[in-house]
């Protein structure tokens, strides 16, 4: 017992070092890495990251019990295998070619700080309640971030937790450290690491998170701190980019999710202060907003089928999280969803351009995971959860979460979702950051399909023939871009392969919303392109489903159905001259077996019909649309079709 | 084996607790009343001053810092009362906590070391494999949707310059992970495992393609001057692991282990 004394006091001084020698990294790794590869004529292959990871560093993550650090998380995404915190060896099948490590910049590092403090420190009664739980059991422990979140939503975090002067020192360190470690994975040409953070605005649970990505290396994002504001204000977030970019020559870019847990209030039709939204508000938006993440573990938000109602694929990844905000402490109801999902979100841009001139939400779409467990993880048969609580278990499928009010959420909602691939010549952060910023990005579920779309108005079949993709950067815009209307339909060169070890294709649609001659709002899917089937003109979709191959109580399915690949050339049949219009493409694979069905084959669980029913899925890919405005001539009237 | 043992801090380590433990034991009595003297230094006083700043945001004041020192006398008083009475046996949080210090214990010790040019090129000699260039492929494809159709340009009954596909039909130095990011896992695995050769029938998850493989330059070892940090994260991260895992099995060789 007393030898055990003198372990323990060696421990403490011990423990008490600095963790982090290390030497320092080259020049090209520190840098955004311009001059450092050669790069393709053009952007040649799509590169597959994740922008939204969380490591111990998070104030949630490492209450809800992940104990793996950014080392762990930056080499798990670059191939290597890792141990998870529950002790399972995790490795990718696949390595990613970039990551974002975004941890919550509130309270950055402090639920560890809080767990190692000796308890007579933490005086603030709730503060040591939630370290009590933090110690006494996982259960304990997630419910105690459970209820710091709901305290955060309803703005009741104790002082202590919140001053951002406070926790500066402590976060200054850990961000040093942090930007160090990130230059050391970063290998221009093999694998980039950005520098980011999670901003977590979240006025009443309303979820108006965005993770901050900086396209610089140390040496710029050394200069500042992440901003922290979980009750401030959306310009708060807006005025920090703009002086980081004005002090330090460099980029940052900030990217919106969860919409769908926000009850209306991302893509909100006035402006902040509930008037109407000016100019210059929109075009400050656009510019520091350039894409929106679609798809994560926490639901997708594409649209729902309350404002979709003749899309037939529109309730994907909405069962659970259409409920209500983050954490459920407000319930959302039908009028709010128009400002939760971003298709109708495109339209309300349309519509707000029409009126002031300025489009807010007129953003490219890339999908990321927003996994706790660092570890980056989009492909259902290796899916290790939302948080440490959920890593592969047999309980995981049917346990409701327990976050806030405790109701009508279970591990079965979480989806196995997504990456984000970046058209690029060239895997550097300057490369990557750019295409984001050009909007030249997609989303996907977790299948890496590869995406293609050009937008113009003289491409034909013809162009399949030669070198496609030159005549689509050079007489039109890709994915991403915008077209000025010269009078005559856009035709589209619509291309995606499928993921070379995944599912066969279904079929590729064309999302198209526009506003009206009256002014409303409008949108229609088309389907563009199928694995050969004959169309059915009686169903609603003329296309009839391609099949079905998923073996349910195995979890298997076969790729004796759909396609490697689809194309089309499609043009517009229902162009009309000076419509303001988006487009975007939409790629559902073959049906197959969710995450849920591989627990239940490797658990033997046996779950309920309508749980195995909802977890064969489609899996899909978002492209970023294309614009199609008109086109202002000088002296001429505004080409409003009223 | 000596002499490294003698070199290694952990076994410092060990040997200074066993010297405690040896030390106690022969004042014959586990808990000396002796012993019942509670000192705080200075440099204690200093870390409590900061802990309470970490917490709290800022330094105590007098009459706080005099608080911390009460509370934390009382809480060592009831501490190493508790230790006497054998509270901390069979508490799973006290269990949890000891053996994660003691596992970073272990660790620490490397975080900080300097690694001598020696050390990291012996680390790249023993570890060839995590620091070489990997091999480069030069090939070119020609993609066929189905079997049929690629045995029918064989025979010259079909088109010999395949199906349409927006592959590349050519890539030129490409290493593994480059071909398995665009063609799949099931097709790189077959360059990786070809020889150079000229109308090799390749599936993919696509489908079928005849393959030629130009090139094919072997991988090679970079000078550690090239990747020197690299070779000291991960021998740094790795000793760390392996130093952990290695106290582990040194204490617990100690033990014998009966499950019933």
């Amino acid at each position: 017992m007393d030898y055990r004394i003198g372990v323990i006091a060696g421990a403490l001084v011990l423990a008490g070092c600095d963790l982090f020698g290390g030497g320092g990294v080259s020049e090209e790794q520190r840098g955004d890495g311009t001059d450092t590869i050669e790069l393709a004529e053009f952007p040649d292959r799509p590169y597959w990251g994740d922008t939204h990871l969380h490591t111990d560093v998070s104030v949630d993550a490492f209450g809800f019990g992940v104990r793996l650090g950014p080392e762990d998380a930056l080499k798990f995404a670059r191939g290597e295998e890792v141990t998870a915190t529950t002790g399972m060896s995790a490795q990718l099948d696949r390595p990613l070619d970039f990551l974002v490590i975004a941890d919550h910049s509130d309270a950055m590092g402090a639920t560890r700080r809080l767990y190692d403090a000796p308890r007579m420190m933490v005086r603030d009664p709730t503060l040591r309640r939630w370290r009590d739980m933090m110690h006494e059991n996982p259960d304990q422990s997630t419910r105690a971030v459970a209820e710091l979140i709901t305290a955060a939503a309803n703005d009741e975090i104790p002082e202590a937790l919140r001053d951002p002067e406070r926790q500066a020192k402590a976060t200054r360190e850990l961000w040093d450290r942090h930007l160090g470690l990130l230059d050391r994975y970063n290998e221009p040409g093999t694998f980039t690491a950005f520098a980011g953070f999670e901003w977590t605005l979240m006025p009443g649970g309303n979820n108006l998170h965005r993770v901050v990505m900086f396209r610089d290396g140390s040496a710029k994002t050394g200069q500042v701190l992440p901003y922290p504001g979980i009750d401030g204000e959306v310009t708060g977030l807006w005025d920090y980019m703009d002086s980081y970019e004005q002090s330090t020559g460099g980029k940052v870019l900030a990217i919106p999710h969860n919409s769908n847990l926000s009850n209306g209030m991302m893509f909100e039709f006035s402006g902040p202060d509930g008037g109407p939204m000016d100019a210059d508000y929109a075009r400050r938006r656009a510019r520091h907003e350039p894409v929106v993440e679609v798809t994560q573990i926490k639901g997708d938000s594409e649209t729902h089928p309350f404002l979709s109602p003749n899309d037939e694929y529109a309730s994907f990844g909405v069962a659970g999280w259409e409920l209500g905000n983050l954490p459920l402490t407000a319930k959302s109801t039908p009028d709010m969803f128009a400002g939760s999902y971003i298709r109708s979100a495109l339209l309300r841009g349309l519509t707000l351009e029409q009126q002031m001139g300025e489009n807010p939400y007129a953003f490219g779409l890339i999908g990321s995971t927003d996994s706790h467990t660092s570890l980056a993880t989009a492909d259902d048969d290796q899916f290790f959860g939302k948080h440490t609580g959920n890593e592969p278990r047999a309980d995981r499928a049917m346990a409701a979460q327990n976050l806030g009010t405790r109701q009508g959420r279970f591990g079965w909602h979480y989806l196995a979702s997504g990456y984000a691939a970046a058209w690029a010549r060239g895997n550097t952060r300057a490369e990557i950051f750019d295409a984001f910023m050009r909007r030249e990005v997609y989303a996907t579920t977790g299948p890496r399909m590869v995406v293609r779309l050009f937008a113009g108005f003289d491409f034909g079949e013809s162009d399949w023939e030669g070198d496609w993709v030159r005549a689509g950067y050079s007489r039109g815009v890709p994915m991403g871009g915008d077209l000025v209307d010269d009078g005559r339909a856009p035709t589209f060169l619509v291309s995606a392969l499928k993921d070379p070890d995944g599912a066969n294709l279904d079929r590729v649609q064309i999302v198209k919303g526009w506003v009206d001659a009256n002014g409303a709002e409008q949108e229609k899917v088309f389907d563009v392109a199928w694995s050969a089937r004959p169309m059915d003109a009686a169903s609603n979709s003329p296309v009839p489903p391609v099949g079905d191959t998923v073996n349910r109580s195995e979890a298997t399915y076969e790729n004796s159905i759909g396609a490697a690949q689809l194309r089309a050339t499609w043009t517009d049949p229902e162009y009309r001259r000076g419509q303001r219009a988006f487009y975007y493409v939409r790629v559902l694979e073959i049906p197959t077996p969710s995450w849920v069905l591989y627990d239940a084959k490797r658990f033997g669980l046996t779950l309920p019909k309508e749980v195995v029913e909802a977890n064969v899925i489609q899996q899909r890919a978002y492209s970023s649309p294309v614009w199609l405005r008109p086109r202002r001539i000088p002296g001429d009237a505004p080409p409003i079709m009223q | 084996m000596m002499r490294r043992l003698l070199r290694d801090p952990l076994a410092h380590f060990l040997v200074a607790g066993a010297a405690i433990w040896a030390a106690l034991s022969l004042a014959d009595e586990p808990v000396d009343p002796a012993e019942r003297t509670i000192a705080l230094t200075k440099e204690e006083q200093a870390n409590l001053a900061l802990g309470f700043e970490r917490t709290m945001g800022r330094p105590p004041t007098d009459a706080e810092l005099d608080a911390q020192i009460e509370s934390w006398v009382r809480e060592e008083v009831l501490y190493r009362e508790a230790l006497r009475l054998g509270l901390d046996a069979g508490d799973p949080v006290v269990r949890r906590r000891l053996s994660t210090k003691m596992d970073d214990l272990a660790g620490a010790e490397v975080e900080t070391a300097r690694p001598s040019e020696e050390t990291l090129a012996a680390w790249l000699r023993e570890h060839p494999g995590r620091f070489g260039e990997g091999e480069r492929f030069t090939f070119s494809q020609t993609y066929f949707r189905s079997e049929d159709a690629l045995r029918d340009a064989l025979g010259g009954a079909g088109d010999a310059s395949g199906d349409a596909i927006s592959l590349p039909e050519r890539m030129s130095d490409a290493s593994y992970d480059e071909i398995m990011a665009v063609f799949g896992s099931q097709f790189a695995a077959q360059i990786a495992g070809m020889q150079q050769t000229s109308g090799a029938q390749v599936t993919s998850g696509y489908g079928y393609h005849l393959v030629d493989l130009e090139k094919r330059v072997e991988g090679r070892q970079r000078p550690l001057s090239e990747i020197r940090d690299k070779v000291e994260a991960d021998w740094r991260s790795s000793t760390a692991a392996a130093r952990r895992a290695r106290a582990f099995e040194l204490l617990r060789e100690a033990y014998r282990i009966e499950v019933e």
